[in-house]
């Protein structure tokens, strides 16, 4: 008796050893099906409306061709695509907002090429403009597809309140100080900001910097060619601070540091709000309307003007950014998924939601919902010049780095050069 | 059978001199964990016993943390193989970093001593607050609830409890209960998380209403042990009640309370996901600890230098948890 019950132990701790490193040994090696499994899974970022828009997408694909699509959502998409690299379990499918990723990715030989997979360059270029098809391109080969664009050259203001103070949409950037200056005589806080998550500050950033220092000068700075020691980054910062400052503020500088970006949307277009005016991309019109108030009328109480133009001599670049479908395996249904994305039919669908816009040239006007969506289409689909939001370009922990450096920048004027020549330090190594 | 014991212990301490022929004494049988006296078989017993919790521990903890501290030395990719040694670089670049360390002004700033701050803040609020509560609650009749009450929060995840305080922070006074507090009053709002000078304290308080019905559960468990007599005979001797806690309860408590600090401790040095969720860090890198710059690091900046960045934590931890287990250690020996 005492004797067998030690073998079963000894047993069962052996079998418990071999099990678990038979499980390591697999789960590192398995390969992908090369045949149509019937499911694929879709991985990327979205929440909310922009999920259930896309939700909408994949439920009449599955409909069309019976395979289904598993939805994951991942906020936080570059740590959970990293990890489950790593772990050898890729989706099959992502949707990826940032062309910096896309290229680390592709670079490292993670995403498979279009053109190998039956969506040839001619096929995209019917379908998408030349500055869509180069965000998706990485070292002369096709690798995303342009899932959605949006603009971040958008100012938001209330129509009425407009009327009350009489004043009205600036068209350069002059004329947005005297509108600023002129609501806060008449007693108004002229504007409010979500600068606590700093991308809002890099997009204010990108906006200024490319109608200062011109879109040649934008890209370098972006990609490294273009120190941030150069002259022009500190102007540019320093125009900025022209409206972002206590004076203009809703909470001054530190209430704006410690107010989230779609708090910062409450602030002029919630119940009661005070402030006047919002700068950031089109999707803010999406979250007023469904989640901050839903009392808005669109071109009533809540519309849009384009950012304004600074240095006439280079107009009004659009910045902006976009998400890119990008697969991670190679087989039938992915084929399908991608071709169905890129299709016309899939872009009506999705923006007659009313939470995207498409970058695909074949949607029509007509198919978007309303004013406010149809604005930034036509904006986006008008821009001379589009410009990728430049922090999503900026390779490894920079893009934080510089979202930081700004906040810092709004609470401390003084020392933006001493920053930017650490920061330049940073980068340098990073490039 | 009262004789065993007795034996054995004879032969203990005949074993001390080296001398002393061995004597042949009856053994008690079936007795683990002494593989001295053990037979072959019974030391077999105990390596199988003891091998599942070894290739547990060897799979995900060994490996794991040899694989970091080897990764410290590489620059590494997204897939976190041992790409570009780097030797030391890493290392350096972190406390070049002045958002990581910066010693440049007084009081240095950066991760490392924000968390020098959590650790001496918040350890010692929580100790006091827990202690204190401990102490008060023991003599009132609805003890437990108001025990339950304090205890909530720790069934609350640090991302609820973040989101939470972020309503309760917030600048505009018609949705902050701090701010609509000090509005009421007349005062200005103030922009709690925005601000450099405040954003860390008030992340540590929100905190530390998180953990101190921790400290407090088990300071509280703790103090009902404590004889009564004990208690009863220093009232009887007339000692004060200020005196009964600074001489009985306090000496008494000392083993649970370095049991707490040592929790207390590790979780500060690991604090990330409410600063994460509060202010991603800023205003700034102002609120950055250490485990918030591993995190971002590892993942959006080079894996290396990520890990580089555990190790520095595995050094930090590693020293108190040597202690704690020494005290264990003498703790038993003395009961």
């Amino acid at each position: 008796m005492k004797r067998r019950s030690w073998l079963v132990l000894l047993a069962v701790a052996l079998t418990a050893i071999v099990a678990s490193f038979a499980a390591t040994g697999y789960g590192g090696k398995a390969k992908p099906a090369a045949k149509s499994a019937g499911t694929i899974e879709v991985l990327s970022l979205w929440g909310g409306s922009e999920k259930d828009a896309f939700i909408k997408v994949t439920t009449a694909f599955t409909q069309k061709t019976g395979i289904k699509v598993e939805y994951t959502t991942a906020r936080d998409f570059v740590p959970v695509i990293r990890t489950r690299l790593a772990a050898g379990n890729p989706p099959e499918v992502a949707i990826i907002p940032r062309p910096g990723v896309l290229s680390d990715l592709a670079k490292q030989g993670a995403v498979k090429t279009l053109s190998s997979m039956g969506l040839t360059n001619a096929y995209m270029k019917a379908r998408y403009g030349p500055a869509w098809i180069k965000l998706g391109t990485v070292g002369g080969k096709l690798y995303g597809v342009a899932a959605k664009a949006n603009s971040k050259s958008v100012v938001w203001y209330r129509p009425d309140q407009f009327k009350k103070y009489k004043v009205k949409p600036a068209k350069t950037w002059a004329q947005l100080l005297t509108l600023t200056k002129t609501l806060k005589a008449k007693g108004a806080t002229p504007w409010a900001a979500g600068a606590k998550d700093s991308w809002t500050l890099t997009d204010w950033f990108e906006n200024v910097y490319a109608r200062t220092a011109g879109p040649t000068k934008y890209q370098g700075l972006f990609s490294g060619k273009v120190k941030f020691t150069d002259p022009s980054v500190g102007r540019a910062i320093r125009q900025m601070l022209q409206i972002l400052n206590n004076k203009y503020l809703a909470g001054g500088v530190q209430g704006a540091l410690g107010t989230a970006f779609v708090d910062g949307i409450g602030r002029v277009f919630g119940a009661g709000a005070k402030a006047q005016l919002y700068f950031e991309g089109g999707f803010v019109g999406g979250i007023a309307l469904q989640q901050v108030n839903t009392k808005l009328k669109a071109g009533v109480t809540i519309n849009s003007f384009p950012f304004p133009t600074i240095n006439p001599k280079y107009d009004s670049p659009m910045v902006g950014g976009g998400d890119l479908a990008a697969a991670f395996k190679d087989n039938a249904d992915v084929r399908a998924f991608l071709q169905y994305v890129s299709s016309a039919e899939a872009g009506r669908i999705w923006v007659s939601t009313g939470a995207i816009v498409s970058p695909n040239k074949q949607v029509k006007k007509t198919a978007y919902p309303n004013l406010l969506v149809r604005a930034e289409a036509a904006q986006v689909a008008g821009a001379k010049v589009f410009l990728f939001d430049g922090s999503d370009l900026l390779p490894g922990s920079l893009a934080d780095d510089w979202g930081a450096l700004l906040q810092n920048a709004l609470q401390k004027p003084g020392t933006i050069n001493s920053l930017l020549s650490d920061y330049q330090k940073k980068a340098a190594k990073e490039f | 059978m009262t004789t065993a014991p007795v034996a054995r212990r004879a032969l203990s301490l005949l074993s001390l001199s080296a001398q002393a022929p061995p004597i042949q004494v009856p053994q008690p049988k079936r007795r683990f964990g002494r593989s001295r006296e053990g037979s072959l078989k019974e030391r077999l017993q105990g390596i199988a016993f003891a091998l599942p919790a070894i290739a547990v521990l060897c799979l995900f903890v060994i490996y794991p943390a040899y694989y970091t501290v080897r990764l410290a030395f590489y620059k590494s990719d997204f897939l976190f193989s041992f790409t570009n040694w780097v030797g030391l670089d890493n290392f350096k670049d972190l406390f070049e970093d002045k958002a990581f360390f910066d010693v440049s002004e007084f009081p240095p700033s950066g991760a490392v001593f924000n968390n020098v701050r959590w650790v001496i803040i918040y350890i010692s609020l929580c100790l006091i607050l827990g202690l204190a509560l401990a102490v008060l609650t023991i003599r009132v009749r609805y003890e437990s609830f108001i025990k339950s009450i304090i205890f909530i929060p720790m069934a609350i995840s640090a991302t609820a409890v973040a989101v939470i305080w972020l309503l309760v922070y917030s600048p505009n006074a018609d949705i902050g209960t701090v701010n609509a507090v000090i509005n009421a009053f007349g005062g200005n709002p103030v922009s709690w998380l925005g601000k450099e000078s405040t954003v860390n304290y008030a992340i540590i308080v929100a905190y530390v209403w998180a953990s101190t019905g921790f400290a407090m559960v088990v300071l509280s468990a703790a103090l009902k042990g404590i004889p009564t007599e004990i208690l009863e005979a220093a009232r009887v001797d007339g000692a004060g009640e200020w005196s009964i806690f600074r001489r009985i309860m306090l000496p008494m408590l000392s083993l649970p309370i370095s049991v707490v600090t040592v929790w207390l401790f590790i979780n500060v040095i690991k604090v990330f996901d409410i600063i994460y969720v509060m202010t991603a860090g800023g205003p700034g890198t102002s609120s950055r600890v250490i485990a918030y710059t591993m995190f971002t690091e590892t993942f959006s900046g080079n894996p290396g230098r990520g890990a580089a960045v555990a190790v520095i934590m595995l050094v930090l931890t590693v020293p108190v948890m040597i202690l704690n287990i020494r005290r264990f250690k003498s703790e038993r020996v003395m009961t």
